[in-house]
């Protein structure tokens, strides 16, 4: 069967996270890499400061993801597909082949200052445990308005679904989504309205950016964010970036897309194990694993092990 | 009438099928050694048999899977070999999509998608996989002898001799009606083997009907599906198993049936020596059953409650519990079981007095459906166990007990019992407005809902709550005030007020434990004649093996 490699989203970041990556060359190299485009030491952007700014954690992500996926391609332990939550499609998109590093870094530090700047104040995210994608959407059009918008964000799992919008519509569907039956709402420590279409303007910037650059076809599998499909060529793994940040992470759909298609390894590259929890929770006869937690070389071998079968 | 004018084309040839097959097969001459194609030569032989166009069977159901030969037919290349029409009881692995993305195959007809139907919905969405229709298991089987009749079958067995006979024992399951469809007219059979043997066991498909058979790599793939381990029953489940004995197995004297393979029913089968022992029921119902193997029916094969037993499918381990026991289950002389499931689903619509199943949504006049937002899993054989079929003649008392009209002209009824919780796991209500179906097919454009068991269908619904008799309902008003009443605090369930269930408990239409002389509190896992797979062990005498899976020791 085979191997997939997810990379996290925003979220999963926690100071030091960088510091803490293995002792390995690849490591080194991505960090030199990441600071010669930066213009600055990329291990400045994990201290408990620095992830203050939607910049810094994104970057963090994205070095990470790539970090740790070199590592366990050096050590000749490679994925058959790729996918990451969020900004973590873009760690996927370069794992892939499809995105240089060095592109990629430029690209996230550019999203992250844009999503930064959209909405000041009144907009956020918030969670819902408990309703599937059908319920949540009757509630947020029920609730969407010009004046108060609100959106489906992120589904995570079946039943555990993100909205983004101004916080009082958020507010509004949470009480409807309790009296619905929700077991849990909770407001997200995040400013921007990501996933919806009030980031419309920054899915363009992004977009125009990227018209700049050349991607690659990727060399594995790479699925994306908007549709939960397998992307196979440069522009459409181009427009799933650039359109991801104004449109829903399907990222239950990804996720059961790369086990319909036969993973039963889920490799989680980054810090946290959020991605590996909804995987464990969805796939029982999957394994789900995050590499720094379970180690490099313990990761090596239920991958080469895995794909043999 | 001057006939000649009729006849459109005297030049025509009668014979195409023939020669076609006879022009594929002279080109693997070279490749085969007699009936036999070398494992390491088998995609090469495929791209010669295989024609662009063809309609290709690829056996493939929810246990048995021709494994080997469909990772061959992925490997073909397509620029040979594409646009085939797949034919398939259920897509189930991965390959079995994997072939519409490469372009080798193009248009579909199934019933069973559930372990791919998230790629099943986006590759009709994207126009990747055209679909034919979605079928029940017995349409399906019905339309390789009409419209759908294969050029190429590709099926698995066990065994096969030198001269193509073949022994599929135990799992035997869907190949017969396979194979029978495709050689009958003129197409190429191959099938996958585990080995050759000069003797077979037995032969289950005689060599005359086989064209090919290649040995595979690895045996072919099969899931152990229907055993459940009945550490998992409740004691809400062990409840409403007993309302089912008293309330309508015992009421209705129900001598044939099929179950579902929920933890309610598994329930039920542990209850028989037990609890339906107390109530001196042996020997009264449940004696003929159109089931495959179920593990949680040995306690009640042992203590002589069974007496015959037709399967579907085999079950892993349970092969020699079941070659051992040949007074109760259709084995061969070799001594295993024969399976087959076209003949069981017959069986299982139209000969058997009840089906008892289960569902995730079922809407206020018991319409009922297993179907998801986004994902399309299709239907199998729950619709045609779960429907009454109209045109049966032969009456017993559950079927004649079911007759509420005055009318001279009467017909009795299947029953067609659903067992439900009130909610599902995740506290998601069962009892809905309306189907999720209705929205699913709307979005994946479907000629009609996916509804998986029909509400006029349906007979008898237990939850834990009560039973509701819709059989007996006036009307349609009548039918969901009974479900009303037995849906606890769902929405619907709060739309029945304490009157109006008093008033339908006394017309006998929904009935609650009490009005059974079912208590409560008598519903304990200790009335479980098995409460482990372990007991299930000791029952079988040891010859029950379950799978590594199962076992906790």
């Amino acid at each position: 069967m085979s191997v997939a490699f997810i990379f996290p989203g925003q979220g999963s970041q926690h100071p030091n996270m960088l510091h803490e990556l293995p002792k390995h060359p690849e490591v080194d190299r991505t960090i030199k890499e990441a600071s010669y485009v930066l213009g600055r030491d990329a291990l400045e952007l994990d201290t408990k400061d620095a992830l203050l700014s939607t910049v810094a954690v994104q970057l963090a992500l994205l070095i990470s993801g790539v970090a740790l996926a070199r590592v366990l391609r050096y050590e000749d332990a490679a994925p058959d597909i790729v996918a990451g939550h969020s900004i973590g499609s873009f760690s996927a998109a370069v794992v892939s082949g499809a995105l240089d590093f060095v592109d990629a870094v430029s690209l996230v530090e550019l999203r992250g200052k844009l999503m930064e700047q959209s909405y000041p104040k009144d907009y956020g995210m918030g969670v819902i445990v408990g309703l599937d994608e059908m319920r949540v959407s009757i509630l947020t059009e029920q609730v969407n308005s010009v004046n108060d918008p609100v959106y489906i964000a992120n589904i995570n799992t079946y039943d555990q679904i993100t909205i983004a919008g101004r916080l009082s519509a958020i507010e509004k569907v949470f009480a409807l989504a309790s009296s619905m039956g929700a077991h849990k709402t909770k407001i997200l420590n995040v400013s921007v309205p990501s996933h919806c279409e009030l980031l419309s303007g920054v899915s363009k910037e992004i977009a125009s950016k990227l018209a700049a650059i050349s991607l690659n076809n990727p060399n594995t599998l790479f699925v994306g964010n908007c549709r939960a499909r397998v992307l196979r060529n440069a522009e459409d793994i181009c427009k799933d970036l650039s359109d991801g940040v104004a449109n829903t992470v399907r990222w239950h759909d990804s996720a059961t897309l790369m086990y319909e298609r036969g993973v039963r390894l889920f490799i989680e590259l980054g810090p946290g194990e959020t991605l590996t929890n909804m995987a464990k929770k969805e796939f029982k006869d999957a394994r789900c694993i995050s590499a720094l937690n379970s180690g490099i070389e313990s990761s090596c071998i239920l991958i080469k092990r895995e794909r043999e079968k | 009438m001057d006939i000649s004018k009729l006849t459109n084309d005297s030049r025509r040839s009668w014979t195409t099928r023939r020669e076609k097959k006879a022009r594929q097969i002279a080109k693997v001459q070279k490749l085969v050694n007699g009936q036999v194609i070398p494992t390491d030569k088998i995609v090469e032989a495929l791209e010669a048999l295989i024609m662009p166009g063809d309609c290709v069977a690829l056996e493939g159901n929810n246990q048995k899977q021709a494994s080997f030969l469909s990772s061959a037919l992925n490997q073909v290349n397509p620029d040979k070999v594409n646009n085939l029409h797949m034919v398939m009881s259920s897509i189930s692995r991965p390959e079995h999509l994997d072939i519409f993305e490469k372009g080798i195959a193009k248009l579909l007809d199934f019933s069973f998608a559930g372990p791919q139907s998230l790629r099943m919905a986006q590759m009709i969405e994207d126009g990747t996989v055209t679909v034919g229709s979605i079928h029940t298991y017995l349409e399906l089987y019905g339309r390789l002898f009409v419209d759908l009749t294969p050029n190429i079958a590709l099926v698995a067995a066990d065994k096969a001799d030198a001269q193509g006979n073949l022994y599929t024992g135990p799992n035997t399951e869907e190949t017969p009606t396979i194979v029978e469809a495709t050689a009958f007219r003129d197409g190429i059979v191959i099938a996958q083997v585990n080995e050759l043997t000069d003797e077979l066991p037995r032969v289950d498909i005689p060599g005359s009907w086989v064209d090919f058979v290649v040995v595979s790599d690895k045996p072919y793939q099969l899931e152990a599906l229907f055993t459940r381990d009945p550490r998992q029953i409740s004691e809400m489940h062990i409840l409403m198993g007993m309302m089912a004995i008293r309330g309508i197995y015992e009421r209705h004297n129900i001598q044939s049936l099929n179950h579902g393979v929920g933890f309610n029913t598994a329930a039920i089968e542990l209850l028989l020596p037990t609890y339906g022992e107390s109530l001196g029921l042996k020997g009264r119902i449940c004696k003929n059953w159109a089931l495959n193997p179920h593990p949680t029916l040995i306690p009640a094969i042992e203590s002589g409650w069974v007496d015959s037993v037709h399967c579907f499918g085999g079950e892993v381990g349970m092969e020699k519990y079941v070659a051992a026991r040949p007074d109760i289950f259709f084995t061969g002389k070799d001594g295993s079981l024969r399976s087959n499931r076209a003949m069981c689903q017959v069986a299982g619509q139209y000969a058997v007095d009840a089906f008892v199943g289960s569902t995730l949504q079922m809407d206020a006049y018991g319409n009922s459906s297993t179907v998801t937002l986004g994902r399309l899993a299709g239907y199998g054989g729950a619709p045609n166990m779960g429907s009454d079929p109209h045109g049966r003649r032969h009456s017993s008392d559950a079927w004649l007990n079911m007759i509420t009209g005055e009318s001279e002209i009467q017909r009795g009824k299947k029953l067609v019992i659903q067992m439900v919780e009130t909610f599902q796991q995740g506290n998601k209500p069962v009892f809905v407005e309306s189907l999720d179906a209705i929205k699913v097919g709307q979005d994946a454009k479907l000629p009609i809902a996916p509804v998986m068991v029909y509400g006029d269908d349906v007979t008898h619904v237990v939850t834990e709550e009560g039973i509701a008799y819709l059989y007996k309902a006036q009307n349609e008003e009548e039918r969901k005030q009974a479900l009303a009443a037995i849906a606890g605090v769902t929405p619907l369930g709060k739309e029945s007020t304490a009157d109006l269930k008093q008033r339908l408990r006394e017309n006998g239409v929904i009935a609650f434990p009490e009005d059974l002389k079912v208590k409560r509190t008598d519903a304990k896992r200790s009335l479980l004649a098995a409460r482990s797979i372990d007991d299930l062990v000791d029952w079988s005498g040891g010859l029950y093996e379950p799978p590594a899976k199962f076992r906790s020791w």
